[in-house]
């Protein structure tokens, strides 16, 4: 629990550090200009999204192959929080292409893998609403997980032949020039750190949440 | 053999009664006509929009199947009995797929000559082509829609939670079975777009297998 608090707090004093440095301190992208700002949100919450929903897969694995309810509970959690930190990506990323791409939306790879993913584990969480709690509805909710998640590497290759225009990922460049500022890249790694101690931070939270739930319903079902 | 006795029992049923295929069949001519009312009627567009429609038109009448894939065994509690017997899931899980694309397949074979009667008529031209590369893209949505369609039996709203969940998953199938009818329709055949064929061939095998091992799970009783 003490370990939990400590992380809220330095999640919080990151992220508060990371607004007051991208407005103050970090160089203006000179092509771009200011609207590259967004980009401390974009990148990190697209890091995340797909963090977690790799979790709720390695999770879902977890629970099928141990069959114990910490595991579901840690799925159910990162699925939720993924869905979330999926639709700011999406959000932000309209926001930006608009100025700089001229348009909102646009069928680039990407970003149509983000979006299959996001209705993939929409359909994840819708799942686990429409069966009753128990058993069963963990196991179906891992193997969709599971099946949902392994259909990500296909679905971006079909995308990426389908049609493209997105720039190069910033951080898995398989060419070494540099295609970014020092400054920003620095930037860009403290964004992506304070984002990433806040989805910890997020999981373990709901986590304990949803295990509080559990237990009430239990005793409320033990009551009656 | 188990996977053998048990498809032909479930095929017996089916075409004895055949109303599943039917309104399969009759749901994909709807679908057919509403977009042949709904769109442009010139050649130009109609060869434009043939690829994508036809499969399409496929997605949401073999989805109607996959919905009643199971729905036989609720009845008496045939699948408790079924679950009981020393069957293994797997061969279940092959007797539901092989009868899913029996019927889909079956309904591509009279959708062929009518796609090409109300929408676009050089596809009958290419009749075995497109059957071809209708049974590649069956066995991708047969497995991953058994598997799914298995799954969502027992849950509320199952005929919108199906779709939902499928669809999704089936992009890449979709974009490939696209692309490789574009390249039969303009006469370059299958062989033209390699890669997307490959990618068909490999979907299927991945989630064929994949399906296949997952059942179990959703099997459990």
């Amino acid at each position: 629990m003490k370990l939990q608090t400590a992380l809220g707090a330095f999640s919080g004093f990151g992220l508060v550090y990371m607004m007051v440095m991208v407005f103050t301190l970090t160089p203006v992208e000179t092509t771009q200009g200011f609207v590259q700002k967004i980009m401390y949100i974009h990148v990190p919450s697209a890091w995340v999204g797909f963090l977690a929903f790799f979790l709720c897969f390695v999770f879902s694995i977890g629970y099928l192959w141990k069959r114990e309810e910490k595991f579901d509970m840690l799925a159910l959690a990162a699925a939720e929080i993924g869905e979330v930190f999926c639709a700011i990506t999406l959000i932000t990323g309209a926001i930006w292409g608009k100025p700089t791409w001229n348009t909102y939306w646009t069928w680039d790879a990407r970003l149509t893998t983000t979006l299959i993913l996001f209705l993939i584990f929409m359909g994840y969480l819708l799942l686990r609403k429409f069966i009753d709690p128990g058993e069963q509805q963990m196991r179906f909710a891992a193997v969709v997980g599971i099946i949902g998640f392994l259909d990500v590497p296909l679905i971006h290759q079909s995308v990426v032949w389908w049609r493209t225009l997105h720039q190069t990922s910033t951080f898995f460049q398989t060419n070494k020039e540099k295609v970014i500022d020092p400054n920003l890249a620095a930037m860009l790694w403290i964004s992506v750190s304070a984002f990433t101690l806040l989805f910890i931070w997020m999981l373990l939270k709901r986590n304990g949440i949803e295990r509080e739930r559990r237990n009430y319903l239990r005793r409320l079902a033990e009551q009656a | 053999m188990n996977t053998w006795t048990l498809l032909k029992k479930d095929l017996q049923l089916d075409l004895r009664s055949l109303e599943n295929f039917l309104s399969m069949l009759f749901f994909a001519v709807t679908i057919l006509l509403l977009f042949a009312f709904a769109l442009p009627l010139d050649d130009a567009s109609h060869r434009l929009l043939a690829p994508g429609l036809f499969w399409v038109v496929f997605l949401l009448s073999g989805i109607l199947n996959l919905n009643k894939l199971f729905q036989i065994e609720k009845e008496n509690s045939c699948m408790e009995a079924l679950l009981m017997s020393p069957i293994s899931r797997g061969s279940i899980f092959l007797a539901k797929m092989a009868e899913n694309m029996i019927f889909v397949l079956a309904m591509q074979v009279i959708l062929i000559p009518l796609f090409s009667l109300f929408f676009y008529q050089d596809l009958l031209q290419h009749f075995f082509s497109v059957l071809g590369l209708s049974f590649l893209t069956c066995l991708g949505f047969s497995s991953l829609g058994t598997l799914l369609g298995g799954l969502t039996t027992d849950v509320r709203f199952k005929e919108i939670l199906l779709p939902i969940l499928l669809f999704p998953l089936l992009v890449p199938l979709l974009l490939a079975s696209v692309i490789l009818l574009k390249s039969v329709i303009n006469g370059a055949g299958l062989g033209a777009e390699l890669d997307w064929l490959k990618l068909l061939v490999g979907f299927d095998l991945v989630f064929a297998l994949l399906s296949y091992l997952v059942f179990d799970y959703v099997m459990e009783f």
